[in-house]
This record gives C-alpha cells, structure tokens and sequence, in this order.
C-alpha cells in the first residue's frame, strides 16, 4: 500500500533521514520505533507532505506521492495525526471533527463518520460544545484521532498518540487502535512505548540515527535481545 | 456638560463603528495570513475615492457603490496576493516583516497614484443625507454616522456568520489558529489564505467608504488611519473579527470621552500612550476568537 524507497530528508543542510526503506500492507498495524531525534516524525511529516524529500520516492497505491502538498496527500487518504495533536484549540470538538472531513468525499459522509466517532469515543459526545483547547490531554488526542477518522483514512499515521498520557489512557488508546485495525483499517504507528506498540503491530521497524536498522515481524523484535535492552528496559 | 457627555458617548461609538470596519480586514490579514499590510488604509482611501468620484462624476451614492467595489477589491487582493505576496513568502523568513516592507512601498505607489489621479487636496464627501440629523432625547445623531455604523454592523456581522457557520469560513478559523493541523486536514493553505486575504482588501473598501462618510480624506490620509487601525488590532486581538468590533467602539467612545475633557489636539498623544500601555499589559489583545 505504502512503499518508501531510498528516501533522504533534510531541515536546510543538516541530513535526518538517510535511505530509509519502509513499506505497509493494506491491512497492517506497523510500528516505527526509536529513540528521540532518530527522525520517526520528519519520516510522518515528510510522507504526509509536511516536509519534501531531498531524494527518494514514496508511492501510495501505485500513485507518486513525494513531494505533493499536503492536502492533496490528504485527499488520496494518507492521514497523519501529529504529534502535540495540532488540534484548532478555540474551536469546539464539533468543529474540529467536521474539519476533518473538509474535503468534499468525507464531507458527503460526515453525518455517518461522526456517529462512528462518537460510538468510539462516547466521551467527545458529551464534550461536543467544548473548545477542544479546554480539554484534558486524553480527550485531545481523542479529538485528534477523531479528526482523522472524519477523513476516512486508507492509511492512518500517528505519531506519538500516548505520549504525556496516564497508563491507562494509553492503554485505552491503543485498544482503539487494536480495534480499528480489526475493522480493516491500515495504521503507521510511531510510539516511545516501544512493548505496547509491538503488542499491537504486525511489523515493526527500528530508526536510529535517522537510518533504518532493523525490521520484521514485531514478535520476533520483542524477543529479541538488542532490542529488549535497548527499548523496553529488561 | 452631562449632555455635552452623552452626545460625545453617542457620536464616539458610532465613529468606533467605522473604525471597526476599517480595521477588520487588517486583522484578518495580519492573524489569518500573516500578511501586515500597511497598505490597507491606502486601498480603504482609494475607495473613498471611488466612492466620491461615483457621486459626482455619475451621481450614484457611494453605499450604491459598494456592491460594485466589494468584488473588484476582493479580486484586486487575490491578484495582490497571488502575485506578490506568495513570491514574498517563497523567499521571506518573516513574512510580516517582509510584507510590511512590501506594503509600504506599494502604499507609497498608490498615494502617489492618487495624487496624480486627484490631487492633494482634500475631499468632503456630501451626499443627499449629509446634512440629515435624527434626535434621540437630547442627542443629535448625524445620518452619515449612523449609515457608516450601520456598515460596519453589516459588514462585521456577515464576516462573523461567514466564520462561524460556513465550511470555508471554518477553515479560515482553522488556518489562523493552527496552520498545520488545518493542512493535514485536507485545507489548501495557499487556497485559503488567499481567499481570506482578498476578503480583507474587500474590507477596505467599506471602510473607506465608512470613513469617508465622516471625515475629509486626501491622499495621504491613510497614514493617519493607519495608526487607528493599528491600535484598534492591537486592543482587540490579532486576527480576532469580533475583537475588532470590541476594540473599534472602545477606541471610539474613548475618542469621544477624550473630545470633552481634553483639546482636540492632544487626542492622538492618548491614543498613541494607549497603544504603549497596552502592549505592555495585554499583548495578545482582548479576544482569541
């Protein structure tokens, strides 16, 4: 669905990413794990079209994508969930839901993809006339995942969902990953916790230095040794 | 000296109305677009032009005008910002700064443009209704400050519903406040911003037309609505519509307060020491919304 290939980023002349290779199936769950300033987010941004390429290419369903703008990316159903969420804060939760679906294919099916939302997150229901600035860290995210389902993803990427939230919060989260994987939905996930996101991912690749230094099936990676001492601390 | 009170209160907030709408664009552009475009009095001064050239040249009444200049102006800020302004930004680290910059040069340009066109002289707009007052108790309303209020009211009003109630109008809110996730919601930023911008020099148009209404008004008169329109930004919060029509009738009535305890002359020296205070105690303005 996703195949990156040889891609090179860089912020002016300081080089971040170096001939990264990546791919996601339709249907997956892949985690892209690292440290911090491994480059995991300028991966996200530069395939959403936050940021261009120096070099390389990245194709979604067969279709060129590096280098378009990011609402045309956004059109061919490649939505990035950023971290710090980059929600519209003096804005009520209602509006920065039917802002996801502001182009005209979602914005036919808004009145369903709310019902949907609100079914996962009955929380926003209740929270609906709130300016979404006014919210706890929690429903933030929720807001911001929600705001991409409005835009009925083929890909959904998030970058850091859990991150600054309680255990439990985290856990919830990733239940609702979990879940609409289940129903069919493709996610690129980036994560610092590194043994919940391999929990529920179906491959996993390793960044460091802005280079890719390992992939596989996520069993395999958390069973592995480098990877236990590195990344999950045993 | 009460009544003296009540009837500089009345005319100071309907002044304050035109300074609403004069400076509503301006807001728009600085906070949505990031544009700080100090030429914007200079389009608000060239439509008083056109406004009073309509009603002597033709006889149409400059408000008869304005649905013919709201679209031109509009078109003529998309141009602006199409053309110029996003060549600016290709090349700008500040783009407020470089547009400053730009927009002064092109204010110079176009006072020049008017003073050829019309010379410096100074205009007094009279309409049919000029001479028009309206009593309400003891206070005399003059019509065309009240026809300038009613302006602004519309103006400010449609803008309003524009913003809250339409997709595109959301997207707007959405590009101000967080210009990031609005892309990665599938909003074209370039497309947005520009629409936003051609509204804001649409603006000016009713605000000249408004001002006009009230004062004399020559070429260079724009710089001297520039420094109203700075401070009624400020106090009301960059790029807030609401905030302009707050601040534009607090200026207003403190204009008209200011009319009856102090001379005439000191008027701009308050305002100037208020717009000092006040970026020392509340830079962000009184409304984020």
């Amino acid at each position: 669905m996703l195949h990156v290939e040889h891609l090179n980023v860089a912020y002016d002349t300081l080089q971040v990413l170096w001939d990264v290779l990546l791919e996601v199936r339709e249907g997956e769950i892949v985690a892209l794990i690292g440290s911090n300033g491994a480059g995991k987010t300028t991966l996200l941004k530069t395939i959403s079209g936050l940021m261009k390429p120096l070099y390389g290419s990245i194709r979604f369903m067969d279709e060129t994508i590096a280098g378009l703008p990011p609402h045309d990316i956004c059109q061919r159903g490649v939505i990035h969930v950023p971290e710090g969420r980059a929600l519209f804060p003096r804005m009520r939760v209602i509006e920065n839901l039917e802002l996801g679906a502001y182009l005209p294919a979602a914005r036919a099916q808004r009145h369903h993809m709310l019902e949907r939302v609100y079914r996962l997150f009955p929380r926003l229901k209740e929270r609906w006339r709130q300016d979404a600035g006014t919210l706890s860290g929690g429903e933030q995210q929720m807001v911001a995942i929600g705001r991409a389902l409005m835009a009925q993803p083929k890909l959904l990427m998030l970058d850091e969902p859990s991150l600054g939230l309680a255990p439990v919060l985290t856990e919830a989260i990733m239940d609702v990953l979990a879940q609409l994987n289940a129903e069919g939905m493709t996610i690129l996930l980036v994560s610092q916790e590194v043994q919940q996101a391999l929990d529920i991912a179906h491959r996993a690749y390793v960044i460091e230095n802005g280079r890719i230094v390992r992939s596989g099936p996520a069993d395999e990676l958390r069973a592995d040794d480098a990877i236990r001492s590195a990344y999950l601390g045993l | 000296m009460l009544y003296e009170l009540a009837q500089s209160l009345t005319s100071g907030l309907l002044i304050g109305g035109a300074l609403a709408v004069l400076s509503v664009g301006f807001s728009m552009a600085w906070g949505i677009t990031h544009v700080l475009n100090v030429a914007h009095c200079a389009f608000a001064v060239l439509a008083a032009y056109l406004g009073y050239w309509a009603l002597n040249r033709w006889g149409i009444d400059p408000l008869l005008a304005l649905p013919i200049m709201l679209p031109a102006f509009f078109l003529l800020g998309v141009a602006m910002h199409t053309l110029l302004i996003r060549a600016t930004a290709r090349r700008a680290h500040d783009l407020g700064l470089a547009t400053m910059v730009l927009t002064f040069g092109l204010g110079v340009v176009m006072e020049n443009g008017m003073l050829l066109a019309w010379t410096p002289d100074p205009r007094v707009l009279k309409t049919a209704y000029s001479a028009l007052t309206l009593r309400v108790g003891p206070v005399i309303v003059q019509a065309p400050h009240l026809i300038a209020f009613g302006l602004a009211v519309i103006t400010i009003g449609a803008l309003y519903l524009f913003a809250e109630r339409t997709f595109m109008g959301k997207a707007v809110r959405a590009v101000w406040q967080q210009p990031m996730g609005a892309a990665l919601s599938g909003i074209d930023l370039d497309r947005v911003t520009t629409i936003a911008y051609g509204m804001a020099v649409a603006t000016a148009a009713v605000g000249g037309v408004a001002m006009s209404l009230l004062y004399t008004f020559d070429p260079a008169t724009h710089l001297s609505w520039l420094v109203y329109v700075f401070l009624v930004v400020i106090l009301g919060g960059v790029g807030s519509m609401l905030g302009s029509a707050l601040a534009g009738l607090i200026i207003g009535l403190i204009i008209g307060i200011s009319s009856v305890f102090i001379p005439l002359a000191w008027n701009n020296l308050v305002l100037s020491g208020l717009l000092i205070v006040l970026l020392l105690l509340r830079p962000q303005g009184l409304l984020q919304r």
